[in-house]
């Protein structure tokens, strides 16, 4: 600070320091004369070359002791108001002017010392505001980061759901055939009961029990009929992921139905064991279908070529010693190597002719975000299993 | 032939599609038996008096359908077939039609479509056992030739003259005429054509 001040600013100060020394020493010399002989005569110059070195610098302490000795010379101790001293005098001075010049000193150290520790205060305290600034700064830009990862996080997900349901689109429309045959089941059943109800009725007289019974069965069908179309809806519209408890057992049921004309069609044993224990999981019900439908298509495509061992696919759940519930999907087809485990998980592998490598990948991308876990292992004899963990209603809150 | 009489199996492993059957085959009066696979309609056959048609769905767990068909035939088991499939297409109707099936229908199928092909089918069924029944009948008849009269047989059913079998065997007319006749009385047959048809169906039947 005092360096930036200019040379004029820097004279006035000077002047006021030197000022500062003179007019204490002179006060000292006022009071000590207008009270003498009641007190002793150094103690207030003592005081002024204190306040001086204090408040002035070294300088004017200096100048404070030399004044103040000249005037204690002058006045008090040379009866004669000279300046010249005698020996004793000068003795009787070292004694004032030796403590006083310490004083000087020591008053300057610890004025250096206190000025010294302001400035550090100072300094810290604008340390401290800078720190907080930055702290403050770095926040914001943390928060806008948390937001723009979070707009990045929105982004995949709806892309990964956007994704999901095109997969599955495919899928349906590579079902398309079985479904239809789901579909036309019951229509073709509905239709000639219906004739055959037509023909009881006509009947002298109509056969009215017949007729109930023929109805009933319609009405069962038309039933039937509309599960499968709701089960196809259900798969195909576009619904943002709404995770709610869901019966595993449930889901793999209607999976199962939906696909029961395609396991005719490629000739397959199907073994269902299912543990009524398993408590509801926590998640989305549509694209855990999605996953199931696409473990049970891939095991029925693997056993496509088989035909020296029966075509057996297992479909099992079961609850597992740590809460969770898993379940697994086993067939006999052409298992894999083992060094393709993880990579069939990976977006684009694929060892079908046709494949486009998105199903597997899609599916532990679905499952990974239930919690759970989605792996494959070659089996000891032939084919693969795969299976699925998940976590259970009670462990998981939304 | 009535309707009462006449008993319909139908294989579908598709309940609901067996019992509508039924239910329809029945409003008409005829007789229906349904079948989960072609399993269970064998064990059944060993029972039960052979069908007048079988309702065979293309699509079935284990054998399919056509399979069904050709095991039928491989075990000499001859009954009239109406397929039913719930999605057919050109050559799944070409094997089952060149297999012997009576008619081919898509479900869903109309009542008249399917009574009118099991009616065609029965009446196949018919004809084809009555066709069966005249040859052994002439089968039994022909065995009953000495070798020569069998040979007199086939070069008369040939257009030859007296003569010209007389020639052909090395003997007289004479006795080729005696042998003539005998085979006619023998073979029941009325006129010279009527001879010349059962050599036909003998000719067919082997």
């Amino acid at each position: 600070m005092r360096e930036t001040r200019s040379a004029q600013d820097r004279l006035a100060f000077l002047a006021m320091r030197y000022g500062l020394a003179i007019s204490t020493v002179a006060a000292a010399l006022l009071i000590t004369q207008s009270l003498q002989p009641t007190v002793f005569p150094t103690p207030l110059f003592f005081t002024a070359i204190v306040l001086s070195t204090w408040y002035g610098g070294t300088g004017p302490g200096l100048f404070a002791t030399l004044l103040a000795t000249i005037l204690l010379l002058h006045f008090f101790v040379s009866p004669e108001h000279t300046l010249s001293p005698r020996p004793v005098d000068a003795l009787y001075l070292a004694q004032f002017s030796l403590p006083a010049l310490l004083t000087c000193w020591f008053v300057k150290k610890r004025k250096e010392a206190e000025s010294a520790l302001k400035e550090a205060r100072d300094h810290l305290d604008a340390k401290v505001q800078q720190r907080t600034h930055e702290l403050r700064q770095a926040n914001e830009h943390l928060q806008l980061e948390i937001a723009e990862r979070k707009r990045a996080e929105d982004a995949v997900h709806k892309t990964q759901a956007d994704l999901a349901h095109l997969t599955r689109i495919s899928t349906m429309s590579a079902l398309a055939t079985s479904i239809a045959h789901e579909v036309n089941q019951p229509l073709a059943a509905i239709v000639t009961t219906g004739d055959a109800c037509l023909r009881w009725l006509a009947a002298e007289p109509p056969k009215l029990d017949r007729v109930k019974d023929s109805v009933s069965r319609i009405v069962k069908e038309g039933t039937r009929a509309g599960d499968v179309v709701k089960r196809i809806r259900m798969l195909s519209t576009k619904t943002t992921p709404h995770k709610a408890a869901v019966e595993i057992n449930h889901l793999i049921h209607e999976v199962l139905a939906l696909l029961s004309s395609e396991m005719l069609k490629s000739r397959v044993v199907l073994s269902v064991e299912l543990d009524e224990t398993c408590p509801p999981v926590f998640g989305d019900r549509v694209q855990l279908q999605q996953v199931l439908l696409n473990l049970l298509l891939n095991g029925l495509e693997a056993m496509s070529n088989i035909d020296s061992r029966p075509r057996t696919l297992s479909v099992n759940s079961r609850r597992l010693a740590n809460g969770r519930v898993q379940v697994s999907v086993q067939d006999s087809g052409c298992g894999f190597v083992p060094i393709d485990a993880e990579r069939m998980f990976e977006t684009f592998f694929t060892t079908k002719p046709d494949g486009i490598g998105m199903g597997l990948s899609i599916s532990r991308t679905i499952i990974e975000a239930h919690g759970g876990t989605l792996t494959a292992e070659a089996n000891a004899d032939c084919g693969a299993t795969f299976q699925l963990e998940l976590p259970v209603t009670s462990g998981e809150a939304p | 032939m009535t309707a009462s009489e006449v008993v319909v199996c139908i294989i579908d492993d598709e309940e609901a599609v067996r019992s509508a059957i039924t239910d329809l085959l029945e409003s008409v009066g005829m007789t229906a038996r349904g079948y989960a696979s072609g399993r269970e309609f064998l064990e059944a056959q060993a029972r039960e008096p052979a069908p007048g048609c079988l309702i065979l769905d293309v699509r079935l767990v284990g054998a399919s359908g056509l399979e069904f068909q050709h095991e039928l035939k491989l075990a000499g088991i001859e009954i009239p077939i109406v397929f039913i499939t719930g999605h057919g297409d050109i050559p799944m109707a070409v094997q089952a039609m060149k297999g012997g099936a009576v008619d081919f229908l898509a479900k869903p199928f109309r009542d008249q479509e399917l009574l009118d092909a099991i009616n065609r089918a029965v009446e196949s069924g018919r004809i084809d056992r009555e066709q069966n029944a005249a040859t052994t009948e002439v089968q039994s008849r022909f065995e009953a030739l000495t070798p020569r009269e069998r040979e007199v047989m086939m070069l008369v059913a040939r257009g030859m003259l007296n003569k010209q079998i007389a020639s052909e065997l090395g003997t007289s007319e004479t006795t080729v005429k005696v042998h003539r006749g005998q085979v006619m009385r023998k073979m029941q047959a009325d006129s010279l054509p009527d001879l010349v048809r059962m050599a036909d169906r003998l000719a067919a039947g082997q």
